[in-house]
């Protein structure tokens, strides 16, 4: 399933139109259209989806081989000028081991062009909370520190796009939440922020906006409640507290809306084909049993199970 | 939304020369090429107490075969091959490519800190071997040290400029490197003589005999075709690498 492109107020920042690339015979990205305006957007797939290869191709690494891929409305291929905007933490650890925090980012900055390097470097290294390490060499930091320091390097300059690959590997939880704020923040302040990650939790509370890339197509895009309540041909479940499971069980077997009821220890959990229809019905049919509801809660509207129904399809 | 303007861009260039430098130096290779360049000095050393006086002879067999045919290509392999290959090995060149920086201007960078690397190290060698050994012996071994220390020179930039290029066109740089210098320089300019012409070896000899004349054998370009020749070569070798640059597409390790 494929949900239409969001509506954008404005102009898009990013833009694919029908954009495929392939490495000889192997197809690592299939006939992809999105748009993508301010805010975080997270980037789903399993390994070998063709994830990296996309975001490669709007870092202007890779060039389409069909298709149109246009960032701030330029094609980044063989464009230099468009990194003034652009911010990218590639998914390969690899820093200058030998450089310190602060001079890898003051050297980002330089390469920028940007005229108080000094001023630029100590906001990044703030922004990312490394100041307490930034004289250290990059080669004794942990995982976390050299993702954040990347980070720190990608958004030196203040783009208005930032491309991070798995950008939370190697952080500890903390690391993590403050990286997750970081991203938050910067997409309130206008930015547009696409990252890919494989664990879903992290876009999960990063943002709703998810691409979901299966196979190098494009198997969903938007906000992933919208996009499980569009999945139709999978009955959603729903967990009940009442006060008397047993009775509201018996009274639901009778709706049609409702393929399946099974009565646990303490909840009752429901299969029907239409969520909101039977969120209508729940309140209903509990009155007429003479059950007071004490919790009505979807049981797999999760960011996972969307994910999981969407590859395996 | 433009890229930098070119002063920018020129400006730079000091300071992603110094980053490849450092990068260079931190690797292990960087300490064999270390103990090489020593290697000469250490002839040197045993020549002057062992009391020989041989210009020529010393020339001839350090400073030309072991220096120049050996000890420079070497270097100029490992350097110029790695200046960029390293970084697109360890994947650190994303962290220049998606910068608003002229391309010509990382290759610039690169070749200065390359060949810089490699004419400290290897023309370093030459002069303080030559220092130690023929210098104290008159002007002819004044001279010779002229010829090969600046036939080091020309040979490092020449080198380096093709390694570079070499290094952004395949991954198989350093085989191909080793190979030309070996089989094309080493094996086959040795039997055909024509082959002078595409040798950088000779372009160097060629450029040395602007100090004094060397058996035709050993130099087969006059400067005058040697020095144009080289010119062309560094010319030719930066813009192609440039243009490659400006192309080369960076897949990523993950999908």
């Amino acid at each position: 399933m494929t949900a239409a492109d969001r509506p954008l107020a404005a102009a898009p920042i990013i833009e694919l139109d029908h954009v495929a690339r392939w490495y000889g015979n192997v197809v690592a990205v299939n006939d992809i259209s999105f748009n993508l305006g301010p805010g975080v957007t997270g980037l789903l797939g399993p390994n070998g989806a063709g994830k990296t290869t996309l975001l490669h191709m709007l870092a202007g690494f890779l060039a389409p081989s069909a298709g149109d891929v246009r960032v701030l409305g330029r094609r980044p291929h063989l464009d230099p000028a468009v990194y003034r905007q652009i911010g990218l933490v590639p998914e390969r650890e690899a820093v200058y081991p030998f450089m310190t925090g602060l001079e890898y980012v003051r050297f980002n900055a330089r390469l920028q062009g940007l005229p108080d390097v000094d001023e630029a470097a100590r906001r990044a290294i703030v922004q990312v909370d490394l100041v307490e390490s930034q004289d250290r060499a990059i080669g004794t930091y942990s995982k976390g520190m050299r993702q954040r320091v990347k980070v720190a390097g990608a958004l030196v300059h203040d783009p208005q796009v930032l491309l991070l690959d798995e950008p939370f590997n190697g952080m500890d939880p903390r690391q993590r939440l403050a990286m997750m704020d970081l991203l938050c923040q910067m997409a309130d302040a206008g930015k547009t922020i696409l990252f890919s990650s494989h664990i879903l939790e992290e876009v999960e509370r990063v943002g709703s906006e998810i691409l979901v890339i299966v196979a190098g197509r494009l198997a969903a895009s938007g906000d992933y409640r919208a996009i499980r309540a569009l999945m139709t041909d999978r009955p959603h479940t729903v967990t009940i507290r009442s006060s008397d499971n047993r009775r509201l069980a018996t009274a639901l077997m009778a709706e049609p809306s409702v393929f399946a009821v099974e009565l646990g220890e303490l909840s009752l959990s429901v299969r029907t084909a239409h969520l909101s229809a039977f969120r209508r019905l729940i309140a209903g049919a509990s009155r007429d049993a003479g059950v007071s509801l004490l919790e009505v809660a979807p049981a797999d509207e999760s960011l996972e199970s969307v994910f999981e129904y969407l590859v395996r399809r | 939304m433009t890229a930098l303007p070119h002063s920018t861009s020129v400006s730079l260039i000091p300071h992603i020369a110094l980053v490849t430098v450092r990068q260079l130096l931190g690797r292990r290779r960087a300490l064999l090429l270390l103990l090489l360049s020593a290697v000469p000095v250490l002839i040197a050393v045993l020549y002057r107490l062992a009391g020989a006086e041989k210009v020529d002879g010393f020339a001839g067999g350090v400073l030309e075969v072991l220096c120049l045919n050996l000890i420079l290509p070497i270097m100029a392999v490992l350097f110029g091959t790695a200046a960029f290959g390293a970084e697109i090995e360890d994947g650190t060149i994303v962290y220049l490519m998606a910068k608003p920086v002229a391309r010509w201007a990382l290759v610039t960078a690169k070749l200065l800190a390359a060949i810089g690397l490699t004419a400290v190290l290897a023309v370093g060698s030459v002069v303080i071997a030559s220092a130690i050994a023929i210098v104290p012996l008159g002007e002819r071994g004044l001279q010779a040290t002229e010829v090969y220390g600046t036939a080091m020179l020309v040979g490092a930039v020449c080198y380096v400029a093709l390694f570079v290029a070499l290094s952004l066109f395949t991954r198989r740089a350093l085989l191909l490197g080793f190979g030309y210098v070996l089989i094309w320089e080493g094996a086959l300019s040795n039997l055909l003589p024509g082959i002078a012409n595409l040798s950088i070896r000779q372009y160097s000899m060629g450029v040395g005999q602007l100090f004094y004349d060397l058996a035709p054998e050993r130099a087969r370009l006059e400067p005058a075709t040697a020095i144009p020749l080289a010119a062309i070569l560094v010319v030719v070798a930066t813009l192609l690498a440039t243009r490659r640059l400006m192309r080369l597409e960076l897949s990523g390790s993950g999908d």
